[in-house]
């Protein structure tokens, strides 16, 4: 025990003293935080430019359109209204290369044109010099489609005060996820939920698995692991940097965690101080059996695949045969991730149930299912139990590999060497 | 864990290792004395590896027994007695050189102030701590070659062990580290502590053992003492050197194979091994009559470089063989 735990603390201090960790550590919740504040604040950078009226319209649909558009262009008090040129429609083409030089001048900043094609709801056209700004755009749009409704429905003999405001109507779809035990949050920010925890499972377990290889190997690079196992048992070895690893991955989860719920508190205050319009990120409706549950998968699915890495390492001699040589175990953590959309869109077919009882993708799965859904506990109880046989078996190959693998230092085992390695190892 | 009764540090039964294209170690056998320095020679591929690392459970042998003062080589904590240099060296090179050592002596079980103290003391003994410059705490891969050999030679030893096994010490090792190696290995032996290294070099051999093992293609070819190894070929040696053109006027007794088995000419002198059932007496007698002017004729112990060659040999000498060291 004391030998485990001499193992498990050189694995743990040399990692976290080291500057990678602690920039990843520090950096990445840097990181998360400017994904969520950035965007916001991005937006605010597309919206429509003030002098967005100051445009020229050429109105050739004899409806009292480009009226309509002019009226409810946003402008400021100060910027020039538009400017709107009623023409026939055989004259568009001269009335239209006369707009031209105003633009190219700089006397407008563009102008839209409007004809039967526009009015029947088809197109219209503008341009201008802020044609590629988005935010422009998507208000004149806006715009526009809400005059042509308008003009529509006056067509219809709708009382034309009625009809602008039919034409303003913007109703939002609120989503809201039913479950067996009743309502159960947002099912938009469930599924996001559910895809982001598999996604971080995932990430998380081939990052630590990865960081096990790579220690593996630079032990037996290094020809120090000759002295280690002369006093350490190669299971205790095995375990103790599985282990080791582990507790730094999850030092590092919780401190991403934490510093990433904060930054979501924090986040409407600051977006507010700096001028963007925000609403505050609505959190997953997870219970705490849940939360318990979903971390249990990350360990075991970390265990599971980790001494996998771990046995990989032990039968290479470099990284370069190293990545060929993990690429079946990466497809076993990759296949669940190719099924995410599958599961994510429908949680309760039968792919996705059995996808969440397979032990190598259950870890990845089944949280996923468990917060998009409701899974029975006794579904959940039994995919725990099958990846917990899955863990045991994996690491009594893994051991029995590592063991052998050790202190070979030829190429690479066949298959067939590998199986005698398996049988041989006590 | 205190040793028992047993007077042997380490014994070997009947130890068989077999791998899939070849065997390791055949049938061997041996007992390391309580207390001596031990060599066990042998040329490249004899089995010597193979055999330290079943003694250390780090490998299993097919079939045989090993103890370890007296107790299975396998039971717990037993490994803890024992300290060991692999013949591959290494230690992990992002760490700091204390920390290292701390960790290597956790594994041994020593608690850490005890460690901290030993590690302190090791580093001034083979000069890495000095007042001006301190290299334990300084990261391995800073360290030259030579001090990585010496804290990896701390690492060995940081837990007291009490049985001391090196494989193949001194390669790579220059000869300022040789001698401190050599130095610490007869201060071991001096503390009660019993010293096991492999070796092809015999003269290192030669000067440091109590007793040897000569294994080759994986057997056993002669263990002993090596006063005793060096007793049981005495007379059987001779070194003979002439006047003038002495050698050309004896030609014919020097090709005479009933008489001589093998005649090494090291230019003055030649190192004459006696054929089976020839006496020096019966060789001297020839060489008068045969009018050549003898300068020396003188009875010699053999060297273990002779008798390692002339071991090895009749199981048939392999590559990767040198005798010199």
């Amino acid at each position: 025990m004391a030998k485990l735990w001499a193992v498990i603390r050189r694995e743990y201090t040399e990692r976290v003293r080291s500057k990678w960790f602690i920039f990843a550590t520090v950096f990445g919740p840097v990181l998360f935080g400017a994904l969520l504040i950035l965007p916001p604040l991005l937006a605010l950078r597309t919206k429509a430019s003030a002098d967005l009226a100051d445009i020229v319209i050429l109105d050739a649909t004899g409806a009292g359109l480009g009226q309509r558009i002019a009226a409810s262009l946003p402008r400021t008090a100060l910027s020039p209204r538009p400017r709107i040129v009623v023409v026939a429609p055989d004259s568009l083409t001269a009335a239209e290369s006369l707009a031209t030089h105003e633009v190219v001048r700089g006397d407008k900043r563009g102008y839209l044109v409007l004809d039967a094609h526009t009015l029947a709801g088809d197109s219209a056209r503008y341009a201008g010099r802020n044609a590629s700004s988005i935010g422009d755009m998507e208000a004149i749009t806006t715009v526009l489609r809400r005059s042509v409704l308008a003009v529509r429905l006056a067509a219809l003999h709708v009382d034309s005060a009625a009809a602008v405001d039919i034409a303003a109507l913007k109703p939002q779809l609120a989503t809201e996820r039913l479950s067996e035990r009743g309502r159960a949050g947002s099912g938009m920010v469930n599924a996001i939920a559910g895809f982001g925890i598999a996604f971080l499972l995932y990430m998380s377990i081939i990052l630590y698995g990865q960081t096990v290889l790579r220690g593996v190997i630079e032990e037996k690079n290094t020809r120090v692991s000759e002295v280690v196992v002369a006093s350490v048992p190669t299971n205790t070895l095995l375990a103790g940097k599985v282990l080791g690893v582990g507790a730094v991955g999850i030092t590092q989860q919780i401190a991403w965690f934490t510093t990433g719920y904060l930054v979501a508190r924090v986040r409407v205050p600051i977006l507010h101080a700096l001028g963007a319009k925000a609403e505050a990120i609505p959190f997953p409706s997870v219970t705490p059996g849940a939360a318990v549950v979903l971390v249990l998968f990350f360990v075991l699915g970390y265990i599971f695949y980790s001494s996998l890495f771990a046995a990989v390492g032990a039968m290479v001699n470099n990284e370069q045969d190293a990545q060929q040589a993990a690429t079946p175990v990466i497809m076993l953590l990759v296949a669940p991730i190719l099924f995410l959309q599958t599961v994510l869109v429908n949680p309760s077919s039968t792919t996705a149930e059995v996808l969440s009882w397979l032990p190598f993708s259950a870890p990845i799965i089944m949280p996923m299912r468990m917060v998009v859904s409701t899974v029975p506990w006794l579904e959940v109880g039994l995919s725990i139990g099958g990846v917990l046989l899955a863990c045991w078996g994996a690491v009594w190959v893994a051991a029995r590999i590592y063991r052998v693998g050790l202190l070979m230092y030829g190429k690479k085992p066949t298959p067939r060497e590998l199986l005698r390695w398996i049988r041989s190892a006590h | 864990m205190h040793p028992t009764g047993d007077t042997s540090a380490i014994s070997i039964t009947r130890v068989t290792k077999r791998f899939s294209a070849h065997t390791a170690v055949r049938d061997l056998s041996l007992t390391v004395p309580r207390g001596a320095v031990y060599g066990l020679l042998g040329p490249n591929g004899a089995g010597k590896t193979t055999t330290i690392r079943m003694l250390l459970d780090i490998m299993e042998p097919d079939e045989g027994s090993i103890t370890i003062f007296g107790r299975p080589h396998t039971e717990r904590g037993i490994t803890d007695l024992i300290g060991y240099l692999p013949e591959e060296r290494g230690l992990y090179k992002k760490m700091q050189v204390r920390r290292v050592l701390r960790f290597l002596a956790a594994i041994k079980g020593v608690p850490g102030k005890e460690a901290d103290r030993r590690i302190t003391s090791w580093l001034e003994r083979l000069g890495l701590r000095t007042p001006d410059r301190d290299w334990g705490l300084a990261k391995v891969d800073e360290l030259s070659r030579g001090m990585q050999q010496k804290v990896q030679f701390i690492g060995t030893l940081l837990h007291d062990p009490q049985l001391v096994i090196l494989d193949e010490p001194f390669s790579g090792l220059d000869p300022i580290n040789a001698q401190s190696l050599k130095d610490i290995m007869v201060d071991l032996r001096k503390e009660g502590r019993t010293v096991l290294f492999s070796t092809h070099l015999m003269e290192s051999a030669e000067r440091l053992c109590d007793s040897i093992c000569i294994i080759a293609h994986g057997e056993k070819v002669l263990d002993g003492g090596v006063a005793e190894v060096k007793a049981r070929h005495a007379g059987r040696f001779v070194a003979v050197a002439f006047n003038g053109n002495g050698a050309e006027t004896a030609a014919a007794v020097l090709n005479d194979r009933a008489l001589i088995a093998r005649a090494d000419d090291s230019n003055r002198t030649l190192e004459i091994q006696l054929a089976e059932g020839a006496d020096p007496q019966q060789l001297l007698r020839r060489l008068v009559e045969s009018g050549a002017s003898i300068a020396r004729f003188e009875l010699v112990q053999p060297s273990l470089h002779r008798i390692f060659l002339d071991a090895v040999g009749a199981t048939g000498v392999e590559e990767g063989i040198t005798g010199h060291g």
